[in-house]
């Protein structure tokens, strides 16, 4: 076993490899891989931007929320009725779709004031039940389209951004989404960063360990909450406005604007690492690559996985990845992050400064 | 006598003593009803500012009740509280502690997941200023957090519990997390420090430690102190005042002297060990 001082050279060292072998593989992927594959990492992005919502509301905060999906889909909805009905570009449509989240996400945060745990579930499970419904119904046909939904919102061309130069046709905009998408979840990382390692994101723990204590240490309940709330679901559209742009259609029962959406953000979340700041991006990673892979097995019988599944009429594509994912998180209680971690710290160890103020810098 | 007026009656009250001390407490006919239990009736007593006042009582007898009126988590059925004039029941229980009211809790109600520094640091949140806007833009955050850092690492120091700094509190022995409590409530740079039973589950030699602890931090921070304390050699010996309580009145108040020799306390004693 290694032990590192914290702040040593060599501390620094390790930490300069961890940032080379992520931009490495983020220049690599656009650069070398066939399109549809960066279209399965920027499908990657879009639920690490939700499950890092999430996981602000649920993994640092404790308050449960399966009303995500409904975040999303106002995200996606937002940019599409700006984009088609009022001809707005699309960047600017990101910024929008965030403040009108915050406000909706600050409404729902009221319930959550009051009551807690399952309670809280059924109520955020209603948001996400109720999104889709309301998007569907005739009087707001006028703004959403009902149940065909809004088409056709993609960036007419793609924008030419510096270094990238012109991108054009199918490849060209697969490329462009992918920086598009890895700017909204470096931006998306940096905001959870900022919360969780200040006074406020402290606090945010306090109340998920212990909300009376947290209170008597000074933590203003409510507004803490309300703000969680509303910050999330604002990242969470970001993740929305994404997946239209890069599909180019939002419908009621698109993909993650349902109830399932939630659940797939909370089985990110949790594989990954909940209360973790990669935990959502492990999971995001994780998650796209299990549901490809699952999807290819599926259609040849032969071999051992068709005498397991031989019997199933459709696909065993979802058994299989329901499958792996009850195993992963059975191994890794605390989501692949956590485990990572506690296997790290037998081979390396970060030895922490001495606390207090004669020790510091 | 009744203090019914709020802030205008203590500062009246200030005005009437003769020895000029300002009572930093006032707590006036609090009573608080728990269906049909009354866990507090009636009950009043003040505290000066700068001294260790100790409450005892047998159990049940509403003490961790009345602690938990004075940090707002509990609303009385009846009666006032004022910390320095001030009406302390119409502050929001997360006000408390930016008016300099800290304390620990005789069950523990620390934050398991977080390490030691961590839990002081949220000890220190009445401390700081940044929040999420400005966590989220950066302004401040890092020189914030360092101040804290090293101000709830000297806390931890302090009380010997420095080499755990990094050290999730989770499972940690019971008496080493009492002291983590005294660490957190101090790192709010409190005026008064409410400690509920603060030796409990110590040995007698640690104990007697605590005593001391008290007694010092008390001379560095400046503090006023009410002791919840089921140990009457360590109460009495670093109190000023003793308030003694059974089934939520007040049965005796005086020096330790007057109060242990008080045939009420000795019969309350006697009757809740028969
Ligand atoms: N939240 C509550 N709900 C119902 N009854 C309560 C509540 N809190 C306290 N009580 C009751 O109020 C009375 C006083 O309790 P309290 O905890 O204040 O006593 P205490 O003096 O701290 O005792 P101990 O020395 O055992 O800690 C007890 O009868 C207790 O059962
Ligand atoms: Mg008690």
């Amino acid at each position: 076993m290694l032990r590192i001082d914290e702040g040593s050279l060599r501390h620094w060292l390790i930490r300069v490899l961890g940032v080379v072998v992520v931009a490495f593989i983020v220049v690599w992927v656009p650069t070398q891989m066939s399109s549809s594959r960066i279209g399965q990492f920027t499908d990657a992005f879009i639920l690490m931007i939700a499950a890092m919502s999430l996981n602000l509301v649920l993994g640092f905060t404790g308050q449960i929320s399966i009303g995500h999906s409904a975040f999303f889909g106002i995200g996606g909805y937002t940019a599409a009725i700006l984009i088609k009905d009022h001809g707005w570009s699309p960047g600017y449509t990101f910024y929008a779709a965030a403040v009108v989240a915050f406000v909706v996400g600050c409404v729902v945060a009221l319930p959550a004031l009051r009551i807690r745990g399952i309670y809280l579930a059924l109520v955020t499970l209603a948001v996400a039940v109720l999104f889709p419904t309301l998007v569907r119904w005739k009087k707001l046909a006028w703004l959403t389209d009902g149940s065909k939904g809004i088409d056709s919102v993609r960036y007419e061309d793609v924008p030419v951004w510096p270094i990238l130069g012109e991108l054009k046709g199918r490849e060209g905009r697969a490329v462009f989404m992918f920086w598009l998408g890895l700017i909204v979840v470096v931006v998306t990382y940096l905001v959870c960063r900022g919360i969780v390692k200040s006074r406020f994101g402290r606090a945010l723990v306090a109340i998920r360990d212990n909300e009376t204590a947290a209170a008597v240490m000074g933590v203003n309940l409510t507004t803490t909450k309300v703000l969680v709330f509303g910050v999330s679901a604002a990242l969470c559209s970001l993740g929305g406005v994404l997946s239209t742009l890069k599909s180019g259609v939002i419908t009621p029962d698109g993909q993650y604007v349902t109830l399932l959406g939630s659940i797939v953000f909370l089985l990110v979340m949790i594989v990954g690492g909940a209360g973790t700041l990669w935990g959502p991006i492990v999971g995001g990673l994780v998650y796209v690559w299990l549901d490809s892979t699952t999807r290819d097995i599926g259609t040849n019988d032969s071999g051992i996985l068709g005498a397991l599944f031989g019997w199933a009429d459709q696909s065993p594509a979802t058994l299989i990845l329901g499958l792996v994912l009850v195993v992963i998180m059975f191994a890794a209680p605390y989501g692949l992050v956590g485990l990572a971690k506690r296997l790290g710290r037998k081979i390396v160890v970060i030895v922490p400064r001495p606390v207090g103020s004669s020790t510091s810098r | 006598m009744a203090n019914l007026g709020g802030a205008a009656g203590t500062i009246e009250s200030v005005n009437n003593t003769d020895s000029g001390n300002v009572p930093l407490l006032e707590v006036s006919d609090v009573t608080v009803r728990f269906g049909g239990i009354i866990a507090l009736d009636g009950l009043s007593f003040s505290i000066d500012q700068g001294a260790i006042c100790g409450l005892i009582g047998p159990n049940g007898a509403g003490k961790t009740t009345m602690f938990n009126v004075v940090s707002r988590i509990y609303d009385p059925n009846e009666g006032t509280v004022s910390f320095q004039g001030r009406d302390l029941l119409a502050v929001p229980a997360h006000g408390i502690a930016h008016l300099g009211i800290a304390r620990t809790f005789q069950n523990l109600a620390l934050f398991p997941t977080m390490t030691l520094l961590e839990n002081v640091m949220v000890g220190a949140h009445s401390q700081g200023s940044v929040g999420m806007w400005r966590a989220i833009a950066r302004i401040g955050a890092a020189r914030e957090n360092r101040r804290i850092r090293d101000w709830s690492g000297d806390l931890l120091n302090q009380l010997g519990l420095g080499h755990l700094a990094h050290v999730p509190a989770a499972g940690l022995p019971f008496g080493t997390l009492k002291r983590l409590e005294i660490a957190r409530a101090l790192a709010a740079r409190p005026r008064f420090l409410l400690m509920d039973e603060p030796a409990a589950g110590l040995t007698h030699s640690e104990v007697d430690e605590l005593g001391d602890v008290v007694l010092r931090i008390r001379g560095d921070f400046d503090l006023t102190v009410l002791l919840v304390e089921h140990h009457m050699s360590m109460v009495m010996r670093i109190s000023d005042k003793v308030v003694a309580m059974e089934f939520g009145r007040k049965i005796s108040e005086g020096t330790p002297d007057q109060v242990r020799n008080d045939p009420k306390v000795i019969a309350a004693y006697l009757g809740a060990e028969a």
